[in-house]
Order: structure tokens, then C-alpha cells, then sequence
């Protein structure tokens, strides 16, 4: 029978859109025929607001990039300073930094998998996750006073020591997350309604998803074992021993075990850091000279200038987010604002694969592989 | 022996400067044969595409591609210098997908044409807005609104005098 198509718009204001995301779908019956995407809604400018900015000043606008993850958003830009301009870092804030990163990982995908499943009907991963995500968000205010835009990495180090009692919560944490993790999986990976509704579905081959530029855990779920920390590794992930996850389905069920396999992952890697962590000590030289003895000698970072003007040059530097390869491109002149800075997200380019990914499958479908891309729009519209 | 060099050894035509964007090997090539560029480079391995980055530096304007071989772990930079009053450019989407959406974004916000490619329309900007955001002669003064349209599209206007106000 000959039915007419239908255009269907989905969005910007959608609940499974995570953010303000519109689809437009062209429709044959209840079978999607193309799917194009409008972005844009939340676009700020970020790129243009860098000019106009000191170095420094540009660091609390990469917390806003990736919202739900803004730890990696942050090292990544002062990764991207440091090696523009040669700045040592001490060790001991390498260590905080691979802490808070890995901590923030495990966060991502408890809102990741408990969002994906909201979207599917199932409204209890996400109230177990939150309970679980709650306790890290309490962590992270220990730490800096902020609970999800921390600006707590900062060019030379981070900006203060891990406080009193930060180690023996983390370990609690650790402890009781070891427990959430089996929970979670005994709750989802065997459900037979969510296997139906993942399996088989938006699936991309290993070719097509390197092709698209498909980074972190969506191109993992294709059987690539590419890992950032694995090929090009930085901080102390060369230190580190832990593996890249990958599943060889490439369907919306093996992108939703990767993330599973990396908190595991994640936690493992938190335990050696927190077990190989360096003692305290004060830092006094720095390539920028040694810092004018007001206030108190700084434990964790090398001394930063207030007025820092780096070589003139280019830098591209990456690093793997929790949502795939986030990088920040810095173009500098000499002066004290950056020329040009670049973010290529992971979220922008992960979207890019979605529309064909989901060509002849149906609307709840599209939900499905969508929720399992992780993208959030703050990222994606910059 | 580099990645850039190699590919200046397999296109010595193309391939007009060798230099170092930082720590990665980075190949200035010629605008004409970037294509040719890009498809050697993806021969030698090669296999992502990572970002397209364009910067305006006033009396030219620069694209620079950051590849990576998975298989092999390098690194390569392409660079083409374009005009700055009419940059244009080969498209890669032929040879990444990936490309696409990038290369819309910097079409977008730097004003970059890239020729070839299948829709090279706005992307994080709506349909019909004025200018170039990140070009450095951006004209920052004009306010610009925008509204929706009869089938939801944006509609960009210079006053603001169809904007919906509360009585």
C-alpha cells in the first residue's frame, strides 16, 4: 500500500533530547526514511568569548562545555596551556587530577546509563544512579566548593589540596559503588524488555564509526579498542594499570556495556591512585620564577603569573573524556588573550554518525541509539 | 623520518612547507592539491580525522586538519593557506564523513567555502544570520534576533521589533 511520507518534528524541547536537540524526520508509516538534526539552541559562543579573554579567564567557560563531566573540560584546555607555554606541573596534582578525572568518568556514565533507561521506560536506574551520583557531587564540594562547574584545575597544578578527611569518604565511596555497580547490572544487562530494545539496534561497523570520527565508548562499542589513555598515554595513565574496554557488536547493547566495563575500570584505576598517591610537599621553583611569598606556599601547583603572555604558537592537544576525544586547539599570538581556541568536542562529533545509524528504524528506536550516543548539548552547541 | 616528510617525499609538489605544530609533524600544502594531500596521507595509514580548525589571521586565513593513525600512532597536521577575502576550499568529505559536520561548523564560523561538499549550510547559527562570528572583522555591534518562523524554522532579523513581548 502507498502511504504518503510524513514529516514528524521531534524537539528542541523533548525530554529524550537530553538538552534542546531537534530531530527532523521524514516518515514512511512508523519507519524513519532520513533524520536530519537542527543544533544550535544552546550555542554561546564559547570559541569567540576565548578571544576575548585571558587565559585564565577562559577556564571557567570550559566548565559549562560538558556540564555533567566538567573535570576533563577543564584539564584538557590547562593540558593545552601547559604545553603551549613548558609549565611543570608537581606531581602530586597530576595525581588529584587523574582522581577527580576518573571520579567524574564514573559520574558521566551513572547519568548516561540512568538517563538512556528513563528514556526507555524504566524509571529506577535513574534514581539509584542520582543517589550514588549525589555522593560523588558531595565529594567534588569537598574538594572545591562546587558541585558541577568546579574551575578546579588550573595552569601549574590545581588550585588547592585534597582537604581533611577527602581520602577516607572516597574510600567509603569506592567501597559502596563496588556494590552499586553488581546492583546495577544485575538490575539492567539481562532484562529481557531492554535487551529487545537494544540489541540489533543503531548498529554502526567498526570502518564506518573510525570513518565518522566516532570517539570514547560509541566507537568502543564496535569492537575498536582505541583508548586516548592507551595510544597517546598523558598525566599517569602510563603509570596506570588498567585496560581499554571494547565489545565487538557495535550495537546500541555493546555501547551500554563499555560504559558498564569502564566504571569498573574507573574504579580500579581510582584505587591505585589513591594507594600510590605522593606526600605533600611544598612547591617553590617554577619555569616563571619562584612565586612572591604572599599567601601560602602551594602544595599542588608551580607558580602560575597573574599576567601570562605563552610563546607565540599552536597547540592541538587531546585527551579521552568520558564521552569520547575531547580536544582544544589554542592558537597564541604573545599576548594575554588567546588568538584562536578550538574545542571539537566529542559530542559534535559523535552526533554526526546518528543519522545513519538510525535509516529504517522506528521512533522508539531512534530513542534507543540515541541514548546510548551520550551526548550533551552544552558540549555539542559550545 | 616524520610523518610530514614522508608525505613531502610521495608529493613534492604539493607539499610546500615542513614545520612542527608544537610536538606533531605538520605539512603546509598547497590549496590546489589538498585532496591529493589528504588521500595520500589516508594511504599511509592515516585513519581518523580529528578536528578542522579555521583561524583568521587577518591578511590570510589558515585550515588546519589534525589527522591520527590509529594503527600506527602518529600524528599529522595539514595545513592549507587560504585568501582571505574569498577562502575556498576542496572538501574531505569524500574521503572522511566525519568532515561533514566539521566542515559545516567552519564554513559557519569562520566563513570558509568548502567545495564539494553535499549541504554546506549553517549549522550552530541559524539559516540567514549576518556574518562570520569568529572572523576578526565580525561585526560585534549589530544586535541580531532571532524568532520562529511558520514550519518552526529561525528567521534572523536586524530589529527587534517582531520579537513577542508580554503586554
Amino acid at each position: 500500500m502507498q502511504t504518503d511520507e510524513l514529516l514528524i518534528n521531534m524537539g528542541p524541547v523533548h525530554p529524550s533530547t537530553h538538552g534542546v536537540l531537534r530531530f527532523k524526520l521524514r516518515m514512511d508509516g512508523e519507519i524513519i526514511k532520513d533524520c536530519q538534526l537542527v543544533l544550535g539552541y544552546l550555542h554561546r559562543g564559547t570559541e569567540k568569548l576565548g578571544e576575548m579573554k585571558t587565559y585564565q579567564q577562559v577556564l571557567p567557560y570550559t566548565d559549562r562545555l560538558d556540564y555533567i563531566s566538567a573535570f576533563p573540560n577543564n584539564y584538557c584546555y590547562v593540558k593545552a596551556i601547559e604545553e603551549l607555554a613548558g609549565i611543570e606541573v608537581p606531581l602530586r596534582a597530576e595525581y588529584i587530577r587523574v582522581l577527580v578525572m576518573e571520579l567524574n568518568r564514573i559520574v558521566n556514565h551513572i547519568v548516561s546509563i540512568g538517563s538512556l533507561l528513563m528514556d526507555l521506560g524504566a524509571a529506577t536506574m535513574i534514581m539509584w544512579g542520582f543517589r550514588e551520583r549525589e555522593k560523588a557531587l558531595q565529594l567534588f564540594e569537598m574538594l572545591c566548593g562546587a558541585r558541577m562547574t568546579f574551575n578546579y584545575i588550573k595552569p601549574g597544578g590545581v588550585r588547592e589540596d585534597l582537604p581533611e578527611g577527602f581520602i577516607p569518604k572516597l574510600n567509603e565511596f569506592l567501597e559502596e559503588m563496588e556494590m552499586r555497580i553488581k546492583d546495577y547490572e544485575q538490575l539492567i544487562n539481562s532484562n529481557e524488555i531492554f535487551l529487545m530494545r537494544m540489541n540489533g539496534i543503531g548498529v554502526i561497523s567498526a570502518k564506518d564509526a573510525i570513518n565518522h570520527g566516532l570517539t570514547g565508548p560509541t566507537l568502543r562499542g564496535s569492537g575498536v579498542n582505541h583508548d586516548l589513555r592507551k595510544l597517546e598515554p598523558y598525566s599517569i595513565y602510563h603509570d596506570l594499570d588498567f585496560k581499554a574496554c571494547s565489545r565487538p557488536e557495535g550495537d546500541s547493547y555493546a555501547r551500554y556495556m563499555v560504559r558498564i566495563d569502564e566504571m569498573w575500570e574507573s574504579l580500579h584505576i581510582l584505587r591505585q591512585v589513591v594507594d600510590t598517591m605522593p606526600e605533600a610537599k611544598v612547591i617553590s621553583t617554577s619555569k616563571y620564577g619562584v612565586a612572591p611569598m604572599t599567601g601560602v606556599p602551594s602544595t599542588v601547583s608551580t607558580y602560575f603569573p597573574r599576567i601570562f603572555t605563552p610563546p607565540a604558537g599552536e597547540v592541538y592537544t587531546r585527551i579521552e573524556a568520558p564521552k569520547g576525544e575531547l580536544g582544544f586547539y589554542i592558537a597564541s599570538d604573545g599576548s594575554t588573550k588567546p588568538y584562536r581556541v578550538k574545542i571539537r568536542s566529542p559530542s559534535f562529533c559523535n552526533l554526526t554518525a546518528l543519522s545513519g545509524m538510525v535509516k529504517g528504524l522506528k521512533i522508539p528506536d531512534l530513542i534507543a541509539a540515541f541514548g546510548t550516543m551520550d551526548i550533551v548539548l552544552g558540549d555539542v552547541d559550545r | 623520518m616524520n610523518a610530514a616528510e614522508e608525505l613531502k617525499k610521495a608529493l613534492p609538489d604539493a607539499v610546500t612547507k615542513i614545520g612542527m605544530q608544537c610536538n606533531k609533524p605538520e605539512a603546509t600544502v598547497k590549496k590546489e592539491d589538498l585532496l591529493d594531500a589528504a588521500a595520500k596521507a589516508q594511504e599511509l595509514g592515516f585513519d581518523q580525522l580529528s578536528v578542522i580548525t579555521g583561524v583568521d589571521y587577518e591578511d590570510r586565513v589558515e585550515v588546519i586538519y589534525n589527522l591520527f593513525s590509529y594503527e600506527n600512532k602518529h600524528n599529522l597536521v595539514l595545513k592549507v593557506i587560504l585568501d582571505h577575502d574569498n577562502p575556498e576550499v576542496d572538501s574531505l568529505t569524500t574521503l572522511w564523513k566525519g568532515a561533514d559536520w566539521l566542515e559545516r561548523e567552519t564554513y559557519d564560523l569562520v566563513g570558509i567555502k568548502f567545495t564539494g561538499h553535499p549541504n554546506l549550510t549553517r549549522i550552530l547559527l541559524p539559516e540567514g544570520w549576518n556574518g562570520h562570528p569568529l572572523r576578526k572583522d565580525y561585526d560585534m555591534e549589530t544586535e541580531q534576533f532571532v524568532t520562529i518562523g511558520e514550519d518552526g524554522d529561525d528567521v534572523v532579523s536586524t530589529d527587534g521589533s517582531n520579537l513577542l513581548r508580554r503586554k
